[in-house]
């Protein structure tokens, strides 16, 4: 199965388990899923059905047990651990629950990382860290540790990190779980900006504001999708009538 | 009771949680008092063997001697001297050669009485006092020509004459016939009337020529001394009222071809001379316990860390401070005590292999002694190892609040800005190999020490070596006493005593770069997965640790050089000359290649594990 | 529109009609848009009629309802004062989305679960149009705040829909 020309990730009976035996657990059961270029992808589901664990996949962070897996007309699910890290480095961002930042170094040293990991000079590093920093609201935090920061900054940090080397997809794992209504209106600015620009977004997230914004919305439960839906198409009544106006 | 039997649980279950861990401080601990143990134990052969040996064989105040052939009436005289309490002899010396393994050369033959003396008895570390075509070997000159008992030796006067019966084995040279009986060597002893040559043995100070010396029964001295032409000599052994006034008699009496040598005049001499053997053990020794405690210090610090955190737990779940110090005490405690107590049998076992195979450990004198102050000491260097380990963490822990010292599951890295700056101008693997490297100041300076003292102990044994091989090796009387060289049974002795020890330190060596890297890897778990899954290869990753490890082990290495130079020049008698250049080099680059791939097996291991499975555990 | 607010909003001033709208307009935001132009005049004569408010005769009498200034009366007065210290709350509406679902397993004139979807397909999608609303407001303004409370309503509803589809799911599951 190729990745026809609009779409950049694709995925056939994907499957990972875990343990065996009795213990066996099937967190991803036989996905089929294409995600086109450009386009927002919201997955849904609650806690433990498996949709962290199939972002890791799409990222190539762990091992399919079986299945295809195609990213940019690229079948990424048997290649060596180093091409995966040389596609993590050009094409894929990832945003993670538990931000994963570099205790000891400062945001902007954190978003200059992987500037530096896929070969820039510091200067055009730093330049691109500046910018990203400027693009979520954290250039007058650019010099604070990780530890000073708020959870809701952290996670802009981390935002901002994946954007560095330019990815043609962010995966984002929970990307607003610890951010409160002000800070989340930003980030979903922010995905609405990248999406504006052509970026593809896979966002996984419990958070329904994010699922309603995006183009397509996925529920898993146990390892499989159980509903696909795209939002499009007016409402029957109007925002007013949810809060009493307009009789 | 109940609150024991608690502490006890507690302790346990967190030993058992934590086993590696557990199983690496009691070999570091272990190895530490082992070393302990041993230089503890050869401080009675190093310090004072003549007092040792003085003390074992009822040494006499004043050795008295005269070089003629017949027994002059001085001599027998001084045994009534006023001040003297009791004597032994005059015995007869003479003066054969000893014929071993085709090599002859002159030895004193002193006549003795099966029976004890009273003074100066020599004594026995291994076989029986002389009895009839029997001789029994001092223990230097044995160790020398590498006798045993139940060897076959021949004492007889190479000079040209008929054949006698039972001759010697071969003669050294076509025109030299042995004529004197075949002996078998039925004892090694020690005497303390006898003082330390530089030859590395022991002589007869009364002005005799350098020749070591043997026992033999009186008729077969008497019976040496008719083949070599008359008795050599003849001395007398005294033992004064007073021990101190030695000095004095030994001035007031001689006279008239009598010498003699008062028990402060050969201690004085004892102390100006160390054995090569003495030397090594003693350096050898300190520099293992450098090492030890290094390998302690460092997983103490790493355990430290952990500490912290289990402190918390403990206090979250209602443990009073008090109670966490008990169990934290209870736990280093018994890991202490049990490393120090295997610590403590192998070097017990280990010391008298060191200084004289075959010898007996107690009751030999210069032999090494394990007595009850050194198990205290061991025992008490322990407990307070374990003391300090328990008590920083519980400081600091009683002074943070629960919170914190849950959050601050392990100690926050220190940050240099600097470094970071400076290391985004590298290349990928450098670039993550200095900041791994500058996160753990601590870490790194331990790991520059160790490999410094390891480095150093090489050079100093190329050294060593160097030297000994440049030296010339024939010289000395009629071949017996040889400069140290190579081929002189003392000399190999040595140089395997060394070779144990720099095998050992090469070990410890190792142990150590391994607790680092292990440190250092674990440490490094969580940001290399951050690095792998922002884009660097298992391979930058990888090397990164690698860089991680030579970053403080290269100057480390480096500064060896002088340092083992400077440990040569202190404790070796040698002027020093430097190893040649390809071999430091060679040194040099087999340090960073072994420090290379100890690091890179952990790191290749890891490399290849997926991201997501290191990122979630890190997190759990 | 409700009657306590127009009396509430004239506790300021005395206004003419067009300009309570204009106010009000300002205070909603995007949402104002969906207020009935004509709402607030015909309130503003219950109002009247009911006592609590009075044409100012001051100023300007023409007939045109645009140009009457409206005051309060002091029995106005006293219900804003009333209102404000009130702690009513707009009721939701679950009862008849709880007995739809019902009704419609009894009957098996339809599928709960389906109905279930549906309504939280469209509930979604009003909260992609509140969102985007949000998004185009300046932080902290009115109108974002009352957006706010919309989007966490809808959130909350949301929730309890995907509740009745995993109940409803475990019910058909166990038959």
């Amino acid at each position: 199965m190729k990745t026809s020309g609009g779409t950049l990730v694709a995925c056939r009976g994907l499957r990972k388990d875990y343990g065996t035996g009795e213990g066996l657990v099937r967190a991803v059961d036989e996905v089929e899923l294409e995600v086109a270029r450009g386009e927002t992808l919201a997955v849904m589901g609650p806690s433990g059905c498996g949709k962290s664990t199939l972002l890791h996949l799409l990222g190539g962070l762990d091992r399919p047990t079986a299945g295809e897996l195609w990213l940019n007309d690229r079948r990424i699910d048997e290649l060596s651990e180093r091409s995966l890290a040389q596609l993590r480095r050009r094409e894929v961002g990832f945003v993670f629950q538990a931000f994963h930042l570099m205790e000891e170094l400062t945001a902007q040293e954190n978003v200059e990382l992987p500037a530096l990991l896929a070969g820039r000079t510091p200067r055009q590093a730093r330049d691109r860290a500046r910018e990203l920093l400027e693009e979520v609201g954290l250039a007058d935090r650019s010099r604070h540790l990780p530890s000073t920061l708020s959870g809701g900054q952290r996670q802009r940090v981390a935002i901002a990190r994946a954007l560095a080397n330019d990815p043609l997809v962010v995966l984002a794992d929970e990307p607003t779980g610890n951010l409160d209504s002000t800070a989340t209106l930003e980030v979903l600015r922010l995905f609405e900006s990248l999406h504006a620009r052509g970026l593809t977004l896979v966002v996984v997230t419990h958070d329904e504001r994010i699922a309603a914004t995006a183009d397509r919305l996925i529920s898993m439960r146990d390892g499989a999708f159980v509903d696909e839906t795209r939002l499009t198409g007016g409402t029957s009544g109007s925002l007013a009538g949810l809060i009493g106006l307009g009789s | 009771m109940g609150r024991l039997l608690l502490v006890i649980r507690l302790a346990a279950k967190d030993v058992r949680r934590n086993r590696a861990e557990a199983l690496l401080l009691l070999v570091a601990i272990a190895a530490a008092t082992t070393t302990l143990t041993v230089a503890l134990a050869l401080r009675g052969v190093t310090s004072a063997p003549y007092a040792a040996t003085r003390a074992a064989t009822s040494g006499p105040d004043v050795v008295a001697a005269v070089q003629q052939s017949t027994l002059p009436s001085q001599l027998s005289g001084l045994e009534h001297a006023p001040g003297v309490v009791a004597s032994s002899g005059p015995y007869l010396i003479a003066m054969p050669n000893l014929v071993v393994d085709g090599h002859s050369d002159p030895v004193m033959a002193e006549g003795r009485d099966p029976t004890a003396t009273s003074v100066d008895q020599p004594k026995l570390t291994s076989g029986h006092w002389v009895r009839k075509g029997g001789v029994v070997i001092e223990r230097s000159l044995a160790d020398l020509l590498g006798l045993k008992v139940g060897d076959r030796v021949g004492l007889d006067n190479l000079v040209g004459g008929g054949p006698g019966p039972g001759g010697g084995p071969g003669s050294s040279a076509g025109a030299l016939r042995a004529v004197g009986p075949s002996f078998e060597v039925v004892g090694i002893a020690v005497t303390a009337a006898l003082q330390p040559s530089p030859l590395n043995t022991y002589a007869h100070p009364s002005g005799f020529p350098e020749a070591g010396l043997v026992w033999v029964t009186r008729a077969a001295a008497e019976q040496l001394a008719a083949i070599t032409g008359g008795a050599f000599g003849y001395t007398l052994n005294l033992k004064l009222a007073d021990p101190s006034d030695a000095l004095t008699f030994a001035a007031a009496h001689q006279h008239g071809g009598l010498v003699l040598i008062s028990w402060q005049s050969i201690a004085a001499k004892e102390g100006l001379i160390v054995s090569i053997e003495q030397t090594i053990l003693l350096t050898g020794s300190w520099l293992l316990g450098l090492l030890a405690l290094a390998s302690v210090a460092l997983l103490v610090g790493g355990r430290m860390e952990q500490q912290t955190r289990r402190i918390g737990l403990l206090k979250a779940v209602g443990a009073t401070p008090a109670l966490v110090t008990r169990v934290l005490l209870a736990e280093q405690l018994v890991i202490a005590l049990l490393g120090a107590a295997v610590g403590l049998v192998i070097g017990w076992l280990a010391a008298p292999l060191l200084t004289n195979p075959g010898a007996s450990l107690v009751g030999a004198p210069g032999a090494p002694t394990l007595d009850l102050s050194t198990i205290l000491v061991v025992f008490g260097a322990a407990i307070t190892v374990a003391i300090v380990a328990t008590l920083a963490p519980a400081v600091r822990a009683s002074r943070t609040s629960t919170v914190s010292a849950l959050a601050d599951a392990a100690r926050q890295p220190r940050r240099a800005g600097w470094t970071i700056a400076l290391s985004s101008r590298f290349p990928v693997p450098i670039l993550l190999g200095m900041r791994l490297a500058s996160r753990r100041r601590r870490r790194a300076v331990l790991s520059a020490a160790s490999l410094a003292i390891t480095v150093g102990s090489l050079v100093a044994v190329l050294m060593f070596r160097e030297h000994a091989n440049s030296l010339d090796t024939s010289g000395g009387l009629g071949g017996l006493f040889r400069f140290s060289g190579p081929g002189d049974p003392l000399w190999e002795r040595g140089m395997n005593v060394m070779l144990v020890f720099t095998f050992a330190l090469v070990l410890l060596a190792l142990v150590n770069a391994v607790l680092v890297t292990w440190a250092t890897v674990q440490d490094a778990r969580h940001a290399s997965a951050i690095e792998r899954a922002l884009g660097a290869s298992p391979d930058q990753v990888g090397w990164a640790l690698v860089v991680a490890q030579l970053l403080p082990a290269l100057p480390g290495a480096i500064l060896g050089i002088p340092v083992g130079v400077g440990l040569y020049d202190a404790v070796g008698r040698h002027a020093s000359t430097l190893p040649s250049a390809p071999t430091l080099l060679g040194v040099l680059v087999a340090t960073v290649v072994v420090v290379a791939v100890l690091t890179a097996i952990p790191a290749r291991i890891g490399a290849r594990r997926p991201v997501a499975e290191i990122l979630q555990s890190e997190t759990a | 529109m409700q009657q306590e607010v127009v009396l509430a909003m004239l506790a300021k001033e005395p206004s003419h009609g067009y300009e309570l709208r204009a106010r009000l307009d300002r205070a909603l935001g995007p949402l104002g848009e969906a207020m009935n132009a004509g709402q607030i005049y015909v309130t503003l004569s219950r109002l009247e009629k009911a006592g609590l408010v009075a044409r100012d005769e001051l100023t300007d009498s023409s007939d045109h309802p645009d140009r009457k200034v409206y005051i309060l009366t002091a029995a106005g007065a006293e219900r804003v004062a009333e209102w404000f210290s009130e702690v009513s709350w707009p009721k939701p509406d679950l009862a008849e989305f709880h007995l739809k679902l019902v009704a419609a397993a009894q009957g098996g004139l339809a599928d709960p679960i389906a109905i279930v979807d549906m309504q939280r397909r469209e509930l979604l999608r009003r909260l992609r149009d509140a969102q985007r609303a949000a998004m185009t407001e300046e932080n902290k303004s009115d109108a974002a705040l009352l957006l706010e409370g919309i989007v966490l309503r809808l959130q909350a509803d949301l929730r309890w829909l995907e509740a009745c589809e995993r109940t409803w799911t475990d019910r058909r599951g166990k038959r």
